[in-house]
């Protein structure tokens, strides 16, 4: 790929999304469309392997390869295998994900919200994914534990229970620390976009009860676990508010407010990586362009770092004009890519 | 024409062989061939000390640790021992480096693996009755959690701690702590081991 912007153009169901997701999952080890890696698996296969050739700005050329399967998962940098993910990923390049689909951050439910924290928080702090691995093993143990007696057994329960608190709180500090240092990008982007002084507040909402303490409220709930039978509070339900001018943005914002809101999100992430780290992040950008105004195509454009590589789908070319003169195009069809 | 193979005593031994933890079909062929060359002077020996280890070397009733019938076994029948600390490991087999570093002269108890309820392992499935008859039976000061440090350990742990503190408001429950390896720089230590390691940081 070229330093600058890539397009990659073709029909609907070529496999250019695939292709994106193929380059965040080996610079990050987790695809932005799901959180199972077991999902990239082709159908009726059992195992896929990606590489590719990632070049700093400096001009440190390494060879990234990674191959998964049900059995586990190989890393390798320039034919050295890398015994611990951390150590590979901290070698890799940030990524920036923006898709059509980002208009659910502001709609939508809290599922793609939290998603969005998760797929940032890995990037930025180390000890957030092996937290939230064990935080998912813990409370998935857990809600197998309150399913499977007539009678729950609490000491074995709570034998989790410890677990996930201790883990739900380096989960929830990160979160709220890294909300509180996106916002000031996000209103100041949301003000750029939309031209006009909009207010943007962001608020973090745990659910693991008074000061955090998700141990104490679960154990003041547990008639209603005892009655539900699954793990009714803790990060996995926590989710964030956006408000506009005072007025929550899911419900009260205008259509056009609403897709100007998803976008800051990203840019957003854009600048917080850019201010926190010295390499720019690699924006995968999945079809977004062909439904851009002209306001926001050339708001993304402007505050798009210059120095990140971009890489972008469409299905149509009309937009292209004289902004897009130096980009490298790629033709995909039925799998198979032509540089044109 | 068939199919020519083996003769059915090496396809027995393969498939035997193949049983074993980390062998697979080719390891297992390639290890019955090289016994069968090498003839009886090797599989005499080999065949015997096998049968000996099966019918000789037992669990002991009390550690579970590996015992023999004739010598008994070496830690609980062993003199000079500190009848007033025990630690708890998962397998009989962690108990080896810890007599080893020689830190540690007390009792042991091997569970014999941790609370896994998406492996479908619960307490009833480890040795915690026998610890807790141990514990009652005999007058422990201290008990020392010494079981792995993911998630299943952390919660056989809790477990434990949860359901022994009934056992004996005298008797101190510890458990190992959490840091860098010694010998090695921090570059090569993960954050989160550096992390607990600063939180368990010790004047000087």
């Amino acid at each position: 790929m070229k330093p600058g912007i890539t397009i990659f153009h073709g029909d609907n169901a070529q496999g250019k999304t695939s292709i994106l997701e193929a380059m965040c999952v080996l610079l990050r080890l987790q695809s932005p469309r799901s959180s199972a890696l077991a999902d990239c698996i082709l159908f009726e296969k059992n195992a896929f392997a990606i590489g590719g050739n990632l070049v700093t700005d400096a001009g440190d050329e390494s060879d990234m390869r990674m191959q998964y399967s049900s059995g586990g998962r190989k890393l390798l940098i320039d034919d050295e295998m890398q015994k611990r993910s951390a150590d590979y990923i901290n070698h890799s390049a940030l990524v920036v994900w923006m898709a059509n689909d980002d208009l659910a951050l502001v709609r939508a439910g809290g599922d793609g919200r939290r998603r969005y924290l998760d797929f940032m928080a890995s990037q930025l702090f180390p000890t957030y994914r092996p937290a939230l691995r064990a935080y998912d093993k813990a409370m998935r143990s857990r809600n197998f534990l309150l399913k499977r007696d007539a009678s729950p057994k609490w000491p074995e329960i709570d034998a989790y229970t410890k677990i996930l608190a201790d883990q739900a709180l380096i989960v929830t500090r990160i979160r709220r620390e890294l909300l509180t240092k996106l916002t000031p990008f996000a209103e100041q982007a949301q003000r750029t976009i939309s031209g006009r002084d909009e207010k943007l507040g962001i608020e973090y909402l745990s659910k693991s009860g008074e000061n955090d303490d998700l141990a104490a409220e679960l154990l003041s709930r547990r008639s209603e676990e005892y009655g539900r039978r699954i793990t009714v509070a803790g990060p996995h339900r926590d989710d964030f508010t956006m408000v506009i001018n005072g007025r929550p943005a899911a419900k009260f914002a205008s259509e056009g407010q609403q897709r100007t809101l998803a976008l800051a999100l990203k840019l957003a992430q854009t600048e917080l990586f850019l201010s926190l780290r010295e390499q720019p992040p690699i924006l995968l950008i999945d079809d977004v362009f062909g439904e851009l105004d002209v306001t926001r195509r050339n708001a993304l454009m402007n505050a798009w770092p210059k120095t990140s590589q971009k890489l972008i789908t469409t299905t149509n070319l009309d937009w292209l004009d004289g902004d897009f003169s130096g980009a490298a195009r790629v033709e995909i069809c039925d799998g198979i890519a032509t540089i044109a | 024409m068939a199919q020519v193979d083996y003769p059915e005593p090496v396809k027995v031994l393969i498939a035997q062989l193949k049983r074993l933890p980390g062998v697979g079909p080719k390891s297992a062929e390639r290890i019955a061939v090289w016994l069968m060359q090498r003839g009886r002077e090797m599989t005499g020996p080999f065949s015997e000390a096998l049968e000996k280890a099966g019918e000789l070397v037992l669990e002991c009733g009390t550690c579970g640790f590996f015992a023999t019938a004739e010598k008994g076994c070496a830690i609980c029948d062993g003199l000079g021992r500190d009848d007033s600390v025990m630690c708890v490991v998962e397998q009989p087999t962690d108990i080896l480096p810890l007599e080893r570093s020689g830190a540690f002269r007390g009792q042991y108890h091997a569970l014999r693996g941790k609370i896994s309820p998406l492996d479908n392992v619960g307490p009833e499935d480890l040795r915690i009755g026998e610890l807790v008859a141990r514990l009652k039976r005999g007058s422990y000061s201290e008990l020392i959690l010494a079981l792995s440090a993911d998630v299943e350990g952390e919660a056989t742990s809790n477990y434990l701690v949860e359901v022994l503190g009934q056992v004996g408001k005298e008797l101190k429950i510890t458990r190992l702590a959490q840091g860098i390896s010694v010998g090695g720089g921090l570059e090569s230590v993960d954050e989160l081991t550096l992390f607990r390691a600063l939180e368990g940081r010790v004047g000087m």
